[in-house]
């Protein structure tokens, strides 16, 4: 068990650190020049080489990757011109565009970006172990057939478009929900949530359809184990027995899942934040990749490729201790 | 140059319009001088209160040295006092220079080269400590220092010895061309003779700051405030803001700033579709917000047109500034004048506008200085295209020019969604050269891409989209950058697309130059505009109106030409 | 490193349903199964005639109509439901007036022929290091491994537009598209290859092949590729709407095909900012959209069952299996919508 944890953590550091070379590989390649874009309109060539030398743009890529790993282990110092600014390990560097250190940045934006993702997982995991349980409970009927539908239509839909669609009857429409504004949970619980319900939906409708088939057939197959026959065949109650025991049993690869589909949210939360206009981690990304903010792309994508692949590894475990039928090799 | 201000100094070169709802727009001609009707309800303006501003760009740069425009734009205007300021009135009268920390708009020498200022009595910072004209010259000469780059060019080119001054952190011996005989007096030298030195000086490079308490770029953190408010955080670099007033400032020192509400609480980083959807639904602090750098986009425009309480709170405003097609006679076919005269005729005016956002958020123009009198606005229109264009006298002049069989060009645009040199104004030019014969291939390119070729001298397309808008409202700042020979930057960023290096028009810049009767000088901008409009080298498309939501509760709204948008220090909550 | 649980997961065990509901289901999803097909048939057949039909109807999908606009009013289409009228069917597009229906026509050319050509490239490079990666070594395996581990980790709509940055911007736009996301999403047909391939080393026919002397290449092409066919071609059904999704997904984000051409996803993204003012012209792109990603995945999840008989229907629709197969690394590359 502790050497398949090892050996799963040893592989995500190599998977992260091909990232990161990869990163630097592309975005190295990406035309235009940060110390123009840093330095500001017409500025005036003196200074632009200036800039450039302060971000050590004119070292080649690979000096630039070394100076990069350095920063993430040891720190950084930075001339502020009278003094000394020092970017504690780990260190993604400074923003090109406005000289913010990248974790500052970044531990701005999680918060959003977080928010989105565990609310619209509470909200897919309610509606998708309650629509898969009701389904299995009622099979072949008029729920199986919603259900099969509301799969389809959830493995259907692109986000941005469901997102489109609620903003269009519950923003304008009836007015319901508000245009979503991120506000944060420490500054108004209710606010926080009557903002984020819009983008939750959004993401859950198209989430849930995925955990209902999940539970459903999980499900169906605790209950046709021997021990549910032997249960029934003394008379404990259907009810008791989908509750406590077919749940049981559904919960595991749910749980195991929701972890993956969490680690993975940010590639839907690009699209979900930019139609929403919240400040996230997505966004952040998006408008780094356009200023070619190097560091800000490598920091959020080493961050994020940290987050599925923990969550890949966590998964896998989770799943190992609650089911005994899979073996960690 | 200035960009729209919804784009902050640095973003504007980089491209900022990922914003994908709303988005930048300009706007109409029906209602041109009614800018900022004195707005909200009827009853006078009192103290008190929270004004909230909800803006789209974090303000990352506090710094006085980094900020480009005047006052270093709306909010930062409320911390920082300048030498001069712009007149905080509506409409065109707002496009004066006027006093600021000093007694006057300066004096000049006689021929305009030699500048001096006198400080006003009881001039404090925040602290209650007093500002001395050292710490104004302290203040211009961090702004030479690479660390804290971003101002506007003139100091380097103008001062004595700004062109390789290198900054106090570098030069500990400062810079000799500004002097400080006394405590309330400071003199410029100037290389050249430059009338609108009192322009320059609205600039946030002539705020005091105290050497002592300079922290290099943390300095940003918390400047010192000069101005009615100080700041008291500043949290998410700029992301958030919360002003409150500053005791040591006084209205008898200042005629131009009101501050009438307690505390400014500035939020940005919001999406701009959040920010107008905020100010149109005006529920709690929303009520008594404002935003200083989001305009209402077509759709927007489209929504709140149809609602007349919405329309009521939408407050309009003129910025000098043109959106015009860039010809680069270096390459071919655009060396053949027929050619670019062909293409101004073949303009479609109406189709663009639209694509800009329609009539409301744009004005056809024909000439590349705003309507305004004090740019020098002198109309002309040299190869009228009417409304629609006029494909035949352009296929008339194509055939003289040996393209009879019509005309393949390659016209370069961005792919920021702006409305100005975005794919949608790209495309309505297209459709419309289309009628004469034209046959326009688009390239667009993502917007850093875009700004350092149309830039560049060497990479520089032979048409494309671009924008201007003057550093201040005068028409030197507007025509100089864009035709003087002597600004063609070989190895930087250039503006003369055109390359033009007309010995006539140069002399004739630097004789207005030496003018220090601005009135004067703005009446031979305007003649000599049109003087080089008649060369074709630009096709002007159009003027930009603004269009911008503020809460129920605001009372007081000024929108002054200077700026275009409403302006924060006048506005009242109460 | 593996993703058991998905695939565990994923693997799921439909009902035991009855014989007659059962034959009463499997009719409705091929009922439905022909509705989607007719479907995407007549959309292709408008695609391919777009310029004949173009003419037909006198409809430029580029000509202005800025008479049909209210101008003062930020370009929103005079008349209701989007400016709707006998030559205008679906109304025009605000700002400019130009026809919608004809620019929706044209806009399912690029998005079929983006999605069509990014499932050919992924099949392509997933069958070829799939099988690679089966039939090698350890090190080979584990090397191809790692690599779509990386690919997984990748955000790829990120990775997507710093690529559409870096090419020049005269490269033709669609086969950009089609590269970048066939080069960002092979993963997962690899994955079910070279699980695929695993399994099927072992069975006798391949074994005696191996054994009696043939080459790798060989036994791909000769062994490997027939058996596989069923379970590309059922995986091809998925990919094909996921690849539409992310065609859109691009040009959503600004970064997709470039105007005056119409595209779907630019179409949705423009129509972002209008859907207070005018929602018709976010409702056709999005309604478009939708039925056609929905109709490809009742149409794949048909063809499955009908490919694979052992297979459940995904949406729970076919037929009984009583035991669970375990598959190793199934694809968790999902769609980047």
């Amino acid at each position: 068990m502790t050497s398949y944890v090892l050996r799963r953590a040893a592989g995500a550091v190599l998977v992260l650190f091909v990232l990161s070379v990869v990163v630097y590989a592309v975005f190295y390649a990406v035309p235009g020049d940060p110390a123009k874009l840093a330095c500001g309109p017409r500025c005036n060539p003196a200074q632009i080489a200036q800039v450039r030398d302060q971000l050590q743009l004119d070292d080649p890529l690979y000096t630039r990757y070394w100076h990069f790993l350095q920063g993430l282990f040891a720190g950084h110092d930075y001339s502020t011109g009278t003094g000394v600014l020092h970017c504690n390990a780990p260190c993604f560097g400074l923003s090109y565009q406005n000289d913010q250190q990248v974790t500052e940045l970044i531990s701005q934006r999680l918060p959003v970006t977080a928010s989105l993702g565990f609310g619209a997982m509470v909200l897919w995991l309610v509606l998708g172990i309650g629509t898969g349980l009701l389904s299995a409970l009622r099979r072949g009927g008029t729920t199986e057939r919603v259900l099969t539908w509301f799969t389809l239509a959830g493995t259907a839909t692109p986000v941005f478009i469901i997102g489109l669609l609620l903003l269009m009857v519950f923003c304008a429409q009836l007015q319901w929900l508000p245009f979503p504004s991120y506000v944060p949970l420490t500054e108004s619980p209710e606010q926080w949530a009557w903002n984020m319900l819009l983008p939750w939906i959004a993401l859950a409708l198209i989430e849930a359809a995925k955990y209902a088939r999940l539970t459903r057939s999980s499900v169906l197959e605790t209950l046709a184990d021997d021990h549910i026959r032997t249960f029934r065949a003394y008379g404990v109650s259907e009810r008791a027995i989908v509750g406590r025991h077919a749940l049981r049993g559904a919960l595991p690869p749910v749980i195991a899942l929701s972890a993956l589909d969490l680690g993975s949210i940010f590639g839907s939360a690009m699209l979900t934040e930019t139609l929403f206009g919240l400040p996230g981690l997505g966004q952040l990304m998006v408008h780094a990749v356009r200023d070619i903010d190097l560091p800000v792309v490598v920091g959020v994508v080493l961050v994020t490729g940290a987050a599925v692949v923990i969550a890949n590894i966590i998964a896998d475990l989770l799943y190992a201790a609650t089911d005994r039928r899979v073996t960690l090799t | 140059m200035r960009q729209l201000p919804l784009i902050s100094r640095r973003v504007a070169a980089a491209a900022v319009s990922v914003v994908l709802l709303g988005g930048v727009a300009a706007c109409g001609p029906e209602d041109s001088d009614s800018s900022g009707s004195k707005g909200g309800s009827g009853d006078a303006p009192r103290e008190g209160g929270t004004l909230t501003v909800l803006n789209s760009q974090p303000q990352s740069d506090f710094d006085p040295a980094r900020l480009y425009t005047s006052g270093g734009g709306n909010v930062p205007g409320l911390v920082f006092r300048t030498l001069t300021t712009r007149n905080r009135e509506n409409g065109p009268a707002g496009a004066k220079v006027v006093p600021d920390l000093a007694t006057d708009i300066g004096k000049p020498s006689k021929n305009a080269t030699v500048w001096t200022y006198t400080l006003k009595d009881d001039l404090k910072y925040e602290d209650g400590s007093k500002i001395t004209t050292a710490d104004i010259k302290y203040g211009i000469e961090r702004s030479f220092a690479a660390e804290l780059s971003g101002g506007a060019p003139y100091l380097r080119d103008w001062l004595v010895g700004g062109d390789s001054y290198e900054g106090p952190y570098k030069e500990k011996k400062g810079l000799d061309s500004i002097e400080t005989p006394d405590e309330k007096t400071i003199v410029f030298h100037l290389r050249k003779p430059e009338g609108d030195f009192p322009y320059l000086a609205t600039g946030t490079q002539f705020a005091p700051v105290p050497k002592a308490k300079d922290t290099g770029t943390g300095y940003e953190k918390h400047p010192i405030s000069s101005g009615p408010y100080k700041v008291v955080k500043n949290s998410g670099d700029g992301e958030r803001l919360l002003l409150e007033r500053n005791a040591h400032w006084s209205d008898k020192t200042d005629a131009e700033r009101h501050a009438y509400p307690d505390t400014v609480d500035v939020r940005s980083g919001l999406d701009s579709a959040v920010i107008n959807q905020r100010l149109s639904t005006g529920t709690g602090p929303d009520a008594a917000a404002v935003t200083t750098d989001t305009n209402l986009g077509p759709a927007e425009l489209a929504q709140v047109s149809g609602d007349k309480k919405l329309a009521d709170r939408v407050g309009t405003g003129h910025f000098g500034y043109v959106n015009y097609l860039a010809f680069n006679p270096k390459v071919k076919p655009f060396d053949n004048p027929k050619v670019r005269q062909a293409i101004s005729y073949a303009i479609n005016r109406t189709s663009v506008v639209n694509a800009a956002g329609g009539s409301s958020l744009a004005e056809p123009a024909t000439t590349f200085l705003p309507e305004r009198k004090y740019f020098g606005y002198t109309p002309y229109d040299h190869f009228p295209a009417g409304k629609t264009g006029n494909p035949d006298k352009a296929r008339e002049l194509l055939k003289k020019a040996g393209y009879q069989d019509g005309l393949k060009i390659t016209l370069t645009h961005s792919t920021a969604r702006n409305f100005e040199t975005s794919p949608e104004v790209a495309t309505a030019l297209q459709e419309g050269l289309k009628k004469a014969g034209i046959t326009v291939r688009l390239q667009g390119l993502e917007d850093n891409d875009y700004s350092e070729k149309t830039k560049s001298v060497q990479q520089a397309p032979g048409l494309f989209l671009s924008h201007w808008g003057a550093d201040w409202p005068a028409g030197g700042p507007f025509l100089a950058p864009i035709f003087d020979g002597r600004q063609i930057v070989k190895d930087g960023s250039n503006y003369n697309a055109a390359q033009l290096n007309d010995k006539a028009v140069n002399d004739e810049i630097d004789a207005i130059n030496k003018l220090t009767d601005l009135d004067a000088a703005a009446k031979r901008w305007g003649a000599l505009d049109k003087k080089i409009g008649e060369q074709a080298l630009t096709v002007p498309l159009f003027h930009p109106v603004y269009k911008r939501l503020y809460g129920a509760d605001v009372k007081n709204v000024v929108i002054s030409d200077w700026t275009g948008v409403l302006d924060v220090s006048q506005v009242a909550v109460r | 490193m593996s993703t058991e649980v998905l695939a565990a997961a994923q693997a799921g065990v439909p009902a035991p349903a009855s014989g007659a509901r059962q034959v009463w289901w499997r009719l409705r999803a091929r009922r439905a199964a022909a509705v989607a097909g007719a479907g995407l048939g007549l959309l292709l057949l408008l695609a391919l005639a777009a310029p004949l039909l173009s003419v037909l109807i006198g409809q430029d999908p580029n000509a202005y109509h800025d008479d049909l606009i209210d101008s003062a009013r930020g370009g929103v289409p005079t008349g209701s439901y989007g400016g709707i009228s006998g030559e205008h069917w679906l109304g025009v597009e605000p700002g400019t007036g130009r026809d919608l229906f004809i620019r929706l026509v044209y806009g399912a050319r690029v998005s079929l022929l983006v999605a069509i050509g990014a499932t050919v490239l992924q099949v392509l490079i997933g069958v070829s290091i799939g099988i690679a990666a089966g039939l090698g070594n350890r090190l080979l395996d584990g090397l191809l491994g790692h690599l779509s581990d990386v690919f997984i980790a990748l955000p790829t709509l990120a990775f997507a537009i710093a690529l559409t940055a870096v090419v020049p911007g005269d490269f033709p736009r669609p086969l950009l598209l089609i590269l970048v996301i066939a080069l960002l999403g092979w993963g997962g047909t690899a994955r079910i290859v070279r699980a695929q391939t695993l399994s099927l080393k072992k069975l006798d026919f391949v074994a005696a092949a191996r054994l009696g002397g043939s080459g790798p290449f060989r036994v791909a092409r000769r062994e490997l590729l027939p058996s596989l066919a069923a379970p590309v071609i059922t995986y091809v059904a998925i990919l094909l709407p996921t690849n539409i999704v992310a065609e859109a997904g691009l040009s959503f984000l600004g970064v997709g095909i470039r105007p005056p051409t119409a595209s779907w996803g630019q179409m949705l993204s423009s129509a972002t900012t209008w859907f207070r003012a005018d929602p018709a012209y976010v409702l056709l792109p999005a309604g478009l959209l939708f039925l056609t990603v929905l109709a490809f995945t009742v149409l794949g999840d048909a063809l499955r069952t009908a490919l694979d008989p052992r297979e459940a229907s995904r949406l729970g629709v076919g037929r009984e299996r009583t035991r669970r197969t375990r598959r190793t690394r199934t694809s968790r590359k999902g769609d980047p919508a």
